[in-house]
């Protein structure tokens, strides 16, 4: 069954306290992931 | 000393050129030719679609950068590429100029190293009557198209406002092997924004039209992805906020032909479909820009560059869906001709979708393209830099940098409504961009800690705090360095 955002969650996306926190949060993650290094693949499938 | 030409100033070509300035001293030239004299942070088009900024906010002149920084720049366009050079010079590639006193005239521009990065050519002629501007239909894949489809959209709002009749948007991608279906979804959600800002949302009905095989395909297959600790596939998100921003969707639809007011489309099924619409922005096919290369004697060696985009060191090797793997991806973006020849970003040829390739029972394939946004084009663009920059001071070819699509992660921070306060954006990160499915095949071949989702404010001012960061990146101000890829 498809989820639905309820009207709590959308009172949270949208409360700009909560969203502050959520914003380091969010830059936080981003910059682990993306710039948190990449590489090639090769190398690893052969050994 | 080395020179370095740099085809291209979007993304790629300008973190390339800009990367090669910084490491490389003076005694080495690097010279960008580019037709366009602005560089434009693609991203934003989509505000600029809307009538949120203007272009002024996404662009700014290149040539008086380039001037400051000791970039030469020449406003052309490439027309042949000449990787052994002739008779008399070096490795060569013929450009035209676009423009000024020299308009039209043609110059061979020598490189010791050369990077293509050209990206796609917006194929609007693949699809019959697809014109930005014509036939109600519009695009947002450069800043004048968007302008253009803002001045539309809000025509149309002015029009719904006094209309008895329910009016339709239809918005999506225009070609059966259409790409960058991320930017569609953006526009989609903007404009669903704007209409209930102007208090007409209940007086035009808002379609999504997609090639996607399922929603939230994105041309990457979909994804499992973590939202609020728990997985829930990419379709289940996005059909979560169609349904509750009241979109509608066609999925498994090739367009193929646009004429007032009317897409016509073919379906998996093989059925022949169309759909109306009052406004309608549609993505184009991306396709290589035909260009030619041609050997020391003149002769045709176009397939040792080009097989549409460019021949980098991925394995083209025609293989059924079941046996591609990760390791068929390009690691160093080097043409394997030619090894001072690099294309990174949109310009190389990807060894094959990443979405599972579909037939109509008429033959026409329909699946998304494999798409290359912003964030792999420069990330690309900066290992194929510091690999010229160590192979330059090394004195021979080094690549010691690699960075695969199987082995990157990516961010798509997708805005779902302008405005600082009642905005809102869909985060997603993805890892690796290219799915693995050997090594994570019970989640999809993803990392599902590295992939998850979110929908928020927050976003929207990720993707605002992106805007600036990057234009101030791409400006070469104080450190900008600092700030990755």
């Amino acid at each position: 069954m498809t989820q639905i955002i309820t009207k709590k969650q959308k009172r949270w996306m949208q409360n700009p306290f909560i969203q502050f926190f959520k914003f380091i949060y969010l830059n936080i993650k981003i910059l682990i992931i993306v710039a948190g290094g990449h590489g090639g693949t090769r190398d690893k499938a052969d050994s | 000393m080395a020179k370095i030409v740099v085809l291209g100033a979007g993304i790629a070509g300008h973190t390339a050129a800009s990367e090669l300035r910084r490491q490389l001293s003076k005694k080495h030239k690097v010279v960008v030719v580019s037709p366009n004299r602005n560089y434009q942070w693609v991203p934003s088009n989509i505000w600029v679609g809307i009538g949120k900024m203007k272009p002024k906010d996404i662009i700014f002149p290149l040539e008086p950068l380039y001037k400051r920084k000791g970039i030469e720049y020449v406003q052309a366009k490439a027309v042949s590429f000449h990787p052994e050079g002739d008779d008399t010079t070096q490795p060569y590639v013929n450009v035209e100029y676009v423009f000024g006193e020299r308009k039209g005239e043609q110059e061979k521009v020598t490189y010791d190293y050369l990077i293509n990065a050209t990206g796609p050519k917006l194929a609007f002629d693949m699809t019959e009557g697809l014109k930005p501007g014509t036939n109600n239909a519009y695009s947002v894949c450069t800043y004048d198209h968007a302008q253009h489809a803002s001045e539309a959209l809000h025509d149309l709002i002015e029009k719904a406002k006094t209309s008895e009749k329910k009016l339709k948007i239809v918005i999506g991608t225009g070609h059966p092997k259409a790409t960058c279906q991320g930017a569609a979804f953006e526009y989609i959600l903007n404009v669903e924004q704007e209409l209930r800002h102007y208090g007409v949302r209940d007086k035009i009905d808002l379609k999504w039209l997609s090639n996607e095989p399922a929603l939230g395909d994105f041309g990457m297959d979909g994804m499992v992805l973590s939202y609020n600790g728990k997985p829930m596939k990419s379709s289940e998100m996005v059909e979560m906020i169609f349904r509750d921003r009241g979109i509608d969707w066609v999925l498994e639809a090739g367009v193929n032909k646009v004429e007032e007011g009317l897409v016509h489309y073919e379906n998996l099924k093989g059925e022949y479909k169309t759909e109306p619409f009052d406004f309608a922005m549609l993505i184009p096919a991306f396709s290589g820009h035909g260009f030619k290369a041609f050997d020391v004697d003149g002769n045709d060696v176009t397939p040792k560059l080009f097989k549409g985009f460019m021949v980098v060191d991925a394995d083209y090797t025609s293989k059924p869906y079941e046996e591609w793997t990760v390791q068929d991806w390009p690691e160093t973006y080097q043409n394997p001709s030619y090894p001072n020849i690099f294309a990174p970003g949109i310009a190389f040829a990807p060894p094959h979708s990443i979405s599972k390739p579909r037939k109509s029972p008429n033959g026409t394939e329909i699946f998304p393209s494999p798409p290359r946004t912003g964030m792999p084009s420069g990330i690309t663009a900066k290992l194929v830099a510091d690999n010229i920059i160590d192979s330059i001071k090394a004195g021979h070819i080094s690549l010691q940098h690699k960075g695969s699509l199987g082995n990157m992660g990516a961010a798509c921070i997708a805005s779902a409504g302008y405005g600082l306060m009642k905005g809102s954006g869909v985060s997603i990160t993805t890892f690796p961009i290219v799915p693995d499915y050997k090594k994570y095949g019970e989640t999809g071949g993803r990392n599902v800690k590295k992939t998850f989702g979110d929908i928020g404010l927050a976003g929207h001012w990720v993707k605002l705090a992106l805007h600036y960061a990057f234009i101030y990146k791409a400006k070469m101000k104080p450190f900008w360095w600092l700030i990755p890829e």
